[in-house]
């Protein structure tokens, strides 16, 4: 085993098998050995927590502690370290971390608690000890946050990429006896070219661990770059073209039968009783069971325990959520506004006197917004797969936090976390959803009372009916112009806030005079992170009022956020790259319309221009423009994937997007009632790159999604003279 | 302020976090119909006093994703077919039509259910039945006997 | 015991006439590529061929599928592990990203080319509208279709 120094963060070691391994420590004194079986090729060799292992072969293999749920983090992450350490991109593997609390990313329990945390080199070992402690309590070993990239890349793949990159280089000068400094690494290699020496990485892999570990590895600067900024094929795209990629509901377990669950209609209801008569008689049904919280009937095949699902008789408890109708809770919302007036509800940023401004702007400009909640429908339906028996238990899903799932399932099972296996397979779709426990839950419980391995399915009614929804929201503006229309007050008063907090804020505008605050309003329905949380519809709110105000100045909406953006230069190019790509200001056909957006979120900086044609009987958006900014685009395919990925998710919920409560329960059920954009509606997508600081970066996963709403709506009422204040543009006439 | 902020959500977290360590309840009711492996008793069907009906009925299970047939059940993926045969296309109350099924003006006699069902794209270009074709002649036959017969009883 | 033929071999299944084909193939001949989504004929990821036509799996009968040819995404390439040009075009194009969809997506675009080889974007759009694709890749899809069918080329990415 490799040396570990007591204040180091990197760790080393040579496999018995001859590997090297380099690690950046997640905390001092790590316990290496208990990695070793996890990860381990074959019994001969030990892993410590690793990021990076070199084989005999040469074969260069990153450990991704983030799963892969199609915004290419696994691709993108290698990449970073295999750059920093000068490794063949060929012949470059990808393994996804355990689920095991080592591989609790302690760079995005920084970047999620404190994201403005500077401390002395000296500290950084505490510091990060305590958030590691505060990450691993909550179980972060998560995916989610647009963090991966920015805070695990950033912080630990290319460290640790530099930091065996510099150890091999340093066992190669010592083998040759030549000074480090004339040695240079690439594609694998080490070479001295002055003596025309070159050798494989592997050739001194047990040599490179013997070697004192660099304190702090140096890493490049963007203009040796030469894997990162490349738009490097995924590695997880083949298995996902000829049906071999195995998701989390493909789990296939020896002896495994099917569930099929129903939870109350009501959410927080509970089973009352069952009338399953019927059921008993159907064929295949093996087990029925009452939850308490749910019914689930175990069959032999998925479709016969539904069928029998689908013949019992349930009665369900009375709650508070009965009878609350759609129009009750935006009531509720209105309610709770009114009663904050001027100065109630919580202050989450102030400055200047927002109320005096207003009271003194020369023109006045007030308006209200609503959005629905939304479903997060990811096109694999909620499973998971448990077998729990002997004391031990294992558990086969996709989550984005299979820490955490590795838990919930432990607790559900009434197991310790270390006789708990978590499996996890890929995600088909997390969009925030598969951040939450219940399927596992339910899953461990079910497959606890019968002892042998189920497999859970919703269906996708189920689905769609009890999810952990984007909140419904109402926001409240008034802004102040002065007298050359200038945008000097804004006051702000939303419900919900859910994270992050500062989705609501805009310090990125130059407004002299701002108060921004939240009520809070309880609501029976279950809240869940959904692809750009909060931002989804303070996006919506904050540049629809900018639109607004900006013609209340007589402006045009890209003139006056320039104005508003005048002292941020990296802001205003981001935002004249999408005008310019739009040809902004050129005449449209009659009843067609552009609109612009603008929207700094999870670290990147994105705007939007779409253009809507409305000559037909409903909106069709025929181009978007985008210009994104993410300090430094590591994949750009990759990227603009994920960029054109939240156009389309945040565009769909735009058009349609809309889940109703009636009587306490929702509505929606399936495609047909709760719709998706499908590619007859798609419209053409162009991406701008914009790398303006490699040394912070940005995500992707979300930022492209925020803009689409009020970049559609905006294009809309340039086209029409209609404001949408209200989602989804679908509930609107245009006749 | 800031720090106020952070500090909210962080609480929020680890309320999240709490929610984990729930004790998980086991079943309420519990009815064990069978083991698994063990043979599953002899099911009583009804026996079909025709064998054309009964092989429509086993058929149109794969319709009923989409399409009720009792009296007044409510519309589905696609409409209710109680009393379909004999009707005019596009008049089940309550659903959304294409416009193309619409003005078909096709009357719904056995021979053109017969021949939309075997290719509804093709029978009426627009028509938002995208699944439900039934290749088979005699499996066709069989279904439409069949919802016939639900009406007629 | 249901006779069936799958990917060119002759299988046999003892199940329900009524399950829909869908739970069959996976549960049943443990080839778990085809996807279940919605169940309703709505999303199109668990679209296979029956003999020839792309259909929804999870709409189709076991007893509708009997006697005739099946094909799944697990047999769209060729014996010898070459994979089918739409199927080589979507790694070009880089088109999937969960990857759910993606097998009903191809079965689709396969399906579409072997009727029509040259379609029109009109054609694409029409034949391609049955399948949701949840991260929204539907530009890409676009792309790859159009480079299978020798239309135009998608944007390189490199190996």
């Amino acid at each position: 085993m490799g040396k570990w120094s007591r204040r180091a963060f990197i760790g080393a070691g040579v496999t018995a098998g001859g590997a090297l391994i380099v690690g950046v420590a997640v905390r001092q004194g790590n316990p290496i050995d208990e990695l070793g079986p996890l990860l381990a090729n074959g019994e001969n060799e030990q892993l410590l927590n690793a990021w990076v292992k070199v084989d005999t072969d040469n074969v260069v293999t990153a450990v991704i502690p983030h799963v892969e749920m199609g915004q290419g983090v696994h691709t993108a992450l290698a990449q970073m370290l295999a750059d920093e350490m000068d490794a063949d991109w060929n012949k470059v593997q990808i393994l996804e971390a355990p689920a095991d609390m080592q591989y609790v990313s302690d760079s995005i329990g920084r970047d999620f608690l404190f994201p403005n945390l500077q401390v002395p080199a000296l500290l950084e070992p505490t510091v990060a000890g305590g958030i590691l402690e505060l990450a691993q309590a909550m179980g972060l070993q998560f995916t989610g946050g647009s963090y991966s990239v920015r805070a695990t890349g950033q912080r630990a793949m290319r460290t640790a990429g530099a930091a065996a990159r510099e150890m091999l280089v340093a066992a190669a000068a010592s083998e040759w006896q030549v000074p480090e400094s004339e040695i240079t690494a690439a594609d694998s290699m080490v070479i001295h070219a002055r003596s025309g020496k070159s050798e494989p990485f592997a050739a001194f892999a047990r040599a490179a661990a013997e070697q004192s570990l660099p304190a702090k590895p140096k890493l490049k600067s963007p203009d040796n770059y030469k894997i990162m900024g490349q738009p490097m094929a995924r590695h997880d795209i083949p298995a996902k073209v000829d049906g071999s990629a195995i998701f989390g509901i493909d789990a296939d377990v020896p002896g495994m039968k099917y569930a099929a669950v129903k939870a109350p209609p009501v959410i927080g209801a509970t089973v009352e009783s069952m009338n399953a008569s019927t059921a008993k008689t159907m064929p295949g049904v093996l087990q029925i069971l009452n939850m308490g919280d749910f019914v689930a009937v175990v069959a032999d095949s998925y479709w016969l325990a539904q069928q029998a699902l689908n013949s019992i008789d349930t009665r369900y408890s009375k709650t508070e959520g009965d009878g609350l109708d759609q129009d009750a809770i935006f009531a509720r919302y209105a309610a709770a506004l009114d009663e904050a007036g001027e100065d109630g509800g919580d202050t989450q940023t102030e400055a200047g006197d927002a109320v005096q401004s207003f009271a003194e702007a020369a023109t006045k400009v007030e308006a209200e917004y609503t959005v629905p909640f939304l479903a997060h429908a990811t096109m694999e339906p909620m499973n998971c797969t448990a077998w729990v028996r002997d004391g031990k238990c294992d558990v086969w899903s996709g989550h984005q936090a299979p820490v955490n799932a590795r838990q919930a399932a432990a607790d559900a099972a009434g197991l310790a976390f270390e006789d708990v296996t978590y499996h996890n397979g890929y995600l088909g779709g997390g969009f925030g959803r598969r951040s939450d426990n219940d399927a596992i839950i339910m899953a461990t419980r079910i497959a606890k009372a019968t002892g042998y391995p189920v497999k859970m399915i919703w269906s996708r009614e189920e689905d769609t009916a009890q999810d952990h929804y984007r909140p419904s929201a109402t926001s409240r503006f008034k802004g102040g112009l002065d007298k050359d229309g200038k945008l000097v007050s804004w006051d702000n008063i939303h419900t919900h806030l859910f994270d992050p907090a500062d989705a609501p804020t805009v310090p990125y505008y130059n407004i002299a005079s701002h108060k921004i605050r939240k009520v809070d309003v309880p609501m029976h329905l279950r809240f869940g992170p959904w692809r750009s949380v909060d931002h989804s519809q303070h996006g919506f709110f904050i540049e629809s009022f900018v639109d607004e105000m900006a013609d209340a100045a007589g402006k045009d909406g890209y003139a006056f956020r320039r104005e508003l953006l005048a002292e941020s230069p990296r802001h205003l190019k981001v935002l004249d790259t999408a005008a310019k790509m739009s040809g902004w200001g050129n005449a449209l056909p009659e009843k067609h319309g552009r609109g612009i957006a603008f929207v700094p979120s999870f670290g990147s900086i994105v705007a939007q221009v779409a253009e809507v044609d409305m000559s037909g009987p409903k909106p069709k958006v025929t181009k978007v423009y985008v210009a994104a900014d993410p300090g430094f685009v590591v994949n750009p395919d990759g990227f603009t994937a994920q960029m054109e990925s939240g156009i389309v998710y945040g565009l769909t919920a735009a058009l349609y997007g809309d889940i109703t409560l009636k009587d306490g329960a929702v509505q929606q059920s399936n495609f047909h009632d709760y719709r998706m954009l499908r590619i007859d509606e798609m419209p053409e997508v162009e991406v701008a790159l914009i790398n303006g600081d490699h040394e912070r970066l940005g995500g992707g996963g979300e930022p492209g999604l925020p803009p689409i709403a009020p970049a559609v709506t905006n294009a809309i009422f340039a086209a029409t003279g209609k404001r949408i204040r209200a989602l989804p543009i679908a509930k609107h006439d245009f006749a | 302020m800031l720090l106020l902020i952070r500090a909210a959500a962080l609480s929020s977290l680890i309320v999240l976090a709490a929610c984990g360590a729930d004790p998980a309840p086991g079943p309420v009711e519990q009815i064990i119909v069978r083991e698994p492996g063990a043979a599953a008793a002899v099911a009583s069907a009804e026996a079909p006093a025709d064998a054309l009906l009964a092989e429509g009925k086993a058929a149109f299970a794969n319709c009923t994703a989409c399409h009720t047939l009792e009296e007044g059940a409510p519309n589905g993926v696609g409409p209710n077919l109680f009393g379909i045969v004999g009707a005019g296309a596009g008049e089940v109350a309550g659903f959304a039509y294409s416009d193309a099924l619409k003005g078909s003006g096709i009357t719904w006699t056995a021979t053109e259910l017969d021949s939309f069902i075997a290719d509804p794209a093709a029978k009426i270009p627009g028509t938002t039945m995208v699944a439900g074709a039934i290749a088979d002649a005699a499996k066709r036959q069989a279904v439409i006997a069949y919802i016939d017969s639900v009406t007629a009883n | 015991m249901i006779k069936l033929n799958v990917n060119g071999q002759p299988r046999e299944v003892d199940a329900d006439p009524a399950t829909p084909l869908l739970w069959i193939i996976r549960e049943n001949l443990k080839m778990p590529g085809t996807k279940f989504g919605c169940g309703i004929a709505q999303c199109g990821a668990c679209t296979v061929h029956l003999d020839g036509k792309p259909v929804r799996s999870c709409s189709t009968s076991l007893s509708a599928a009997e006697g005739k040819t099946i094909a799944t995404i697990e047999g769209l390439a060729s014996e010898d592990g070459t994979l089918h040009k739409v199927q080589q075009a979507w790694i070009e194009a880089q088109v999937p990203q969960c990857g759910y969809c993606q097998s009903g997506q191809i079965m689709s675009a396969v399906a579409l080319l072997e009727k029509n080889p040259r379609p029109t974007d009109a054609q694409i759009d029409e034949a391609m509208a049955g399948n949701v694709c949840r991260c929204g890749m539907y530009g890409r899809i676009r792309r790859a279709i159009k480079a299978a069918a020798d239309i135009d080329q998608p944007a390189q990415v490199e190996a």
